[in-house]
């Protein structure tokens, strides 16, 4: 946990994550984390695009689903 | 025109005898005013106050529009009087041709009269809407008037309205043009004291929309003075508009012509944002309504921008022409006409009428425009660019809420037939779990407690990128129906209040999968529901609605006793609970141990050994703990220390001890530096030894594996901290240790051995299940570890939290594949453990 803290923090979250543009803070930002309404728009458009992805199980071909920490692995 | 003027009195209104025909009419028409000002002017309050300075304005900046002036000033006095005076022709003095007074008495006191309705005399006037300076007259309190004309002065005072005596000639002058100052009476109006910005904004723009009109104001209340003059015209106001902006060109374009005595004028530039800034004037009147000079270059501006783009193939990608109004985002323009006979409508008469000016600029600005972005086709690519991705975005947006808007009015006859509602009809009662997948769906749908918990399977399709995996994303069918379900709706439809559960539980598997679609629901809802992770109440206090679920991933049972843990860290915790009840640790040099002290010197080994895990990814942790444990490594002996060559010895020794089997090579590489070798006598391209590093090799499953000890390794981060562990739980004693338990007398080889030994003489006896997924239990199951609200525990989701999942996201999304694989495989781990 420790590595993707600092790693998230190398980050700043003040950009926009449709167009990287500076972002105010959300107190005085209705469409925050977004720069703007329109900007959000965008994102909401490219959820529904199917644009947002992140990594799934295994192809069938790998039978073994890989264990992530394997030295955890209790004793049975 | 004959400046001496004596035959015919005006007349004094009171005085019966010379009360004649003339002055009646002068009298209803300028009592009207004074009966009703509302009708002549916007009202008595502020506006109408500043509308009579911009009358009186108007008459002079006519004159320069006619060419005869080129200064108008303004000072306001500080008995709340205010005086205009331009360089003009001055206003006509002596007997008028057809009424039997004075031609200034007649401009002053009768309404809709002056130059303006004669085309002859202002081809173009900005004049408002022919009122005129008699309205003026008849709302003040008293207003002087001076006419610089043929090298006279003439003068005439007027009460309300009234003259209060015949047009003088005050002696010769060197000047020309008109002076009027007035005092607004306060027995009609509510508001008479002038406001220096407002005015100052009118003269500003006054001064861009005529290019070389040099107007002065002049507050003597406070001294502040303002000198307004622009040659570039209202492509100067487009520039100041633009102040601070990120601009797509440099320079404005501008576009110019005149046609049968009518003027178009046309600056425009887009900046990089999102407003659409665009100011109509005709004959300098700022047509806050607009009318058919407008539209008329909104539709030249839309066509040209499709045309070009068309040809230039801008639109392909976007399949489908942009719209107007994606053609004018960020756009910042101002469009001026002046026609004669202007005429305007409206509240504020800020609506031109004229329908030829439609057709006029239409056709204008269309021409100058196709050949503007034929002659600038690099201007002319940035902005079908900037429109394109207008569009783009415009069309997804559509689409996204055009397929949420399709799931229907939110009543419940139109729900989302996969969600399986609960019957409790106050939100603040109720809770929707949101569950990955149709099996672990159905499972809490059996399980759950139907009056107040209402579940939703959400599938996440998968799709095959690559051979080796697939990707998931969460189905755009999903996405509408949890939002339906959830009952806000989204954007600007959206309303808090609207929120059908008061908590919304995210149920996903307690695996590397499920995390990751976890963190893309958390994206989703910190992006597009932000209030639904936080809120502020009414009292200032934050509301939070998001949760995770907690699903176990082990149960231990024994029997009919069964325990329910929720991760790895639980187990092990468990397990050495349970185990040193019983068991006696010796250690080599140290008292027998048991009981709370051995547990938690155990629990610090456990500690160690999941770092060691965790620098796994990137370095053997055989070999770190071998260096660790059987060596006295740093990284200041890698900076050539004599001891180097004995830890590396040991390091070696500690190897073949621990893993017999294996083959091993170990290596020490000194690397080379720039650098001088004897201090203070630099040689160019000399080196220098540098650090050591050891490389060892170490057989693992039949094929070697690497790794490198070196400096940034020994003095970083993990290091120090395995080593700082290693200290603390050292009380253990040196190897062997030898374990009584349950299970008998063991001699453990090592620290990591004996806490195994230790788990493992504890679960005897116990059934240890992990669990894969969700649907591995069984309602009940569910129900008892997960979604009883007396026995469950869950994780009230914060903005905070979100935000490092969102960046999470942002990674694991990220285009570049190579840096996604490592991040991935980099904190695999670290995304199962995410405690959020």
């Amino acid at each position: 946990m420790t590595d993707l803290r600092s790693d998230l923090h190398l980050a700043s979250m003040t950009h926009c994550p449709s167009c990287k543009s500076e972002v105010k803070p959300r107190v005085e930002n209705a469409a925050f984390p977004f720069c703007t309404e329109r900007c959000r728009a965008v994102d909401l458009g490219r959820w529904f695009l199917g644009a947002y992805r992140v990594p799934g199980p295994p192809a069938p071909s790998d039978e073994q689903r890989p264990e992530p920490d394997e030295a955890d692995e209790p004793e049975r | 025109m004959e400046p001496q003027q004596e035959k015919h009195n005006s007349g004094t209104l009171a005085s019966g005898p010379e009360y004649s025909a003339e002055s009646i009419k002068v009298l209803e028409g300028l009592e009207a005013v004074r009966k009703r000002p509302h009708m002549y002017i916007r009202g008595v309050g502020t506006e109408g106050l500043h509308h009579l300075v911009y009358e009186v304005v108007d008459n002079a900046v006519d004159e320069a529009l006619a060419g005869h002036a080129s200064t108008v000033e303004m000072t306001i006095h500080t008995n709340g009087s205010l005086s205009v005076q331009d360089d003009g022709r001055g206003i006509p003095v002596g007997p008028h041709p057809t009424e039997s007074m004075d031609t200034l008495d007649v401009v002053m006191t009768k309404l809709h009269s002056g130059g303006k309705f004669d085309q002859g005399s202002y081809k173009v006037s900005g004049g408002l809407h022919g009122v005129g300076v008699s309205c003026v007259n008849a709302l003040s309190e008293y207003l002087e008037v001076e006419v610089y004309r043929n090298g006279k002065l003439y003068q005439q005072r007027y009460e309300c309205g009234v003259p209060t005596g015949k047009v003088v000639q005050a002696g010769p002058t060197s000047l020309r043009g008109t002076k009027v100052t007035f005092k607004p009476d306060a027995t009609v109006l509510e508001a008479t004291e002038f406001n220096f910005d407002i005015l100052s904004n009118r003269m500003r723009e006054l001064a861009f929309l005529n290019p070389g009109l040099h107007i002065t104001m002049r507050d003597e209340r406070t001294g502040k003075s303002h000198d307004f003059k622009y040659e570039g015209g209202i492509v100067a106001y487009v520039e100041l508009l633009n102040t601070n902006k990120t601009l797509i060109f440099p320079q404005p374009i501008s576009v110019r012509g005149e046609l049968n005595g009518s003027e178009v004028h046309v600056a425009l530039q887009w900046n990089d944002g999102f407003d659409e800034k665009v100011f109509s004037f005709a004959n300098n009147i700022n047509t806050v309504d607009g009318g058919p000079h407008l539209i008329g270059f909104k539709s030249a501006l839309t066509r040209t921008v499709i045309k070009y783009g068309e040809a230039s193939n801008a639109w392909k990608e976007i399949k489908e022409s942009p719209s107007g109004e994606d053609i004018r985002e960020g756009l910042t323009c101002v469009v001026s006409v002046k026609i004669p006979g202007a005429q305007f409508e409206g509240n504020l008469k800020g609506k031109l009428v004229n329908t030829e000016a439609k057709t006029l600029v239409e056709q204008m600005v269309g021409d100058k425009l196709s050949s503007y972005w034929e002659e600038n086709p690099a201007i002319a690519k940035r902005v079908m660019l900037k429109v394109a991705d207008a569009a783009r975005a415009r069309i997804a947006a559509r689409k996204a809420r055009e397929t949420v808007r399709r799931k229907g009015a939110l009543d419940s006859a139109s729900l989302p037939g996969k969600l399986a509602d609960c019957q409790e009809r106050d939100p603040s009662k109720c809770e929707l779990y949101i569950v990955e997948g149709d099996s672990a769906g159905g499972s809490a749908k059996q399980g759950r407690d139907r009056r107040t918990q209402a579940i939703l399977p959400l599938r996440g399709k998968i799709l095959n990128v690559e051979k080796a995996r697939f990707d998931r994303m969460l189905a755009s069918e999903s996405i509408a129906t949890m939002i339906t379900a959830i009952g806000t709706g989204i954007h600007d439809e959206f309303a808090i209040d609207k929120l059908r559960y008061h908590k919304i539980i995210l149920m996903t598997d307690a695996d590397v999968d499920g995390s990751h679609i976890r963190t893309l629901l958390l994206t989703f809802f910190y992006r597009q529901m932000h209030d639904v992770i936080a809120h502020t109440l009414a009292d200032g206090a934050l509301k939070h609605h998001l949760y995770i679920a907690q699903p176990p991933l082990y149960r231990v049972s024994k029997g009919k006793k069964e325990l329910y843990l929720k991760d790895d860290a639980a187990l092990d915790a468990h397990l050495l609970t349970l185990g040193t009840e019983t068991a006696v640790v010796r250690g080599q040099g140290v008292e027998k141990l048991s009981g709370e002290k051995l547990k938690g010197l155990l629990d610090i080994v456990l500690q160690y050994r999941r770092l060691l895990g965790r620098v796994d990814k990137r370095h053997d942790s055989r070999v770190v703990d071998a260096a660790l444990s059987g060596t006295l490594l740093d990284a200041q002996m890698l900076k050539g220390s004599d001891a180097l060559p004995a830890q590396v010895t040991a390091l070696t020794d500690a190897l073949k001890k621990a893993h017999p089997n294996e083959t091993l090579v170990v290596l020490v590489v000194q690397d080379t530096v720039p650098g001088a070798s004897v201090p203070g006598q630099s040689v160019p391209g000399a080196r220098v030894p540098g650090a050591s590093k050891i490389l060892v090799s170490l057989g693992h499953d039949g094929a070697m594996r690497d790794t490198q000890l070196d400096e940034a390794f020994l003095a970083g981060k993990d290091f120090s901290e395995l080593k700082r562990l290693q200290k603390e739980f050292s009380g253990l004693g040196k190897a062997p240790y030898e374990l009584t338990s349950a299970a008998g007398v063991h001699d453990a080889q090592n620290p990591i051995e004996l806490v195994d030994m230790v788990k493992k003489a504890a679960s005897k006896g116990f059934e240890i299940q992990r669990y894969k997924g969700l649907g591995e239990m069984n309602p009940e199951q569910l129900w008892e570890t997960t979604m009883d609200p007396a026995r469950r525990t869950l994780l009230e989701v914060h903005a905070d939290d979100v935000a490092e999942a969102e960046l999470m996201f942002t990674t694991l999304m990220g285009d570049a594949v190579e840096p996604r694989r490592d991040f991935i495989e980099k904190h695999a781990l670290d995304v199962t453990n995410l405690d959020i």
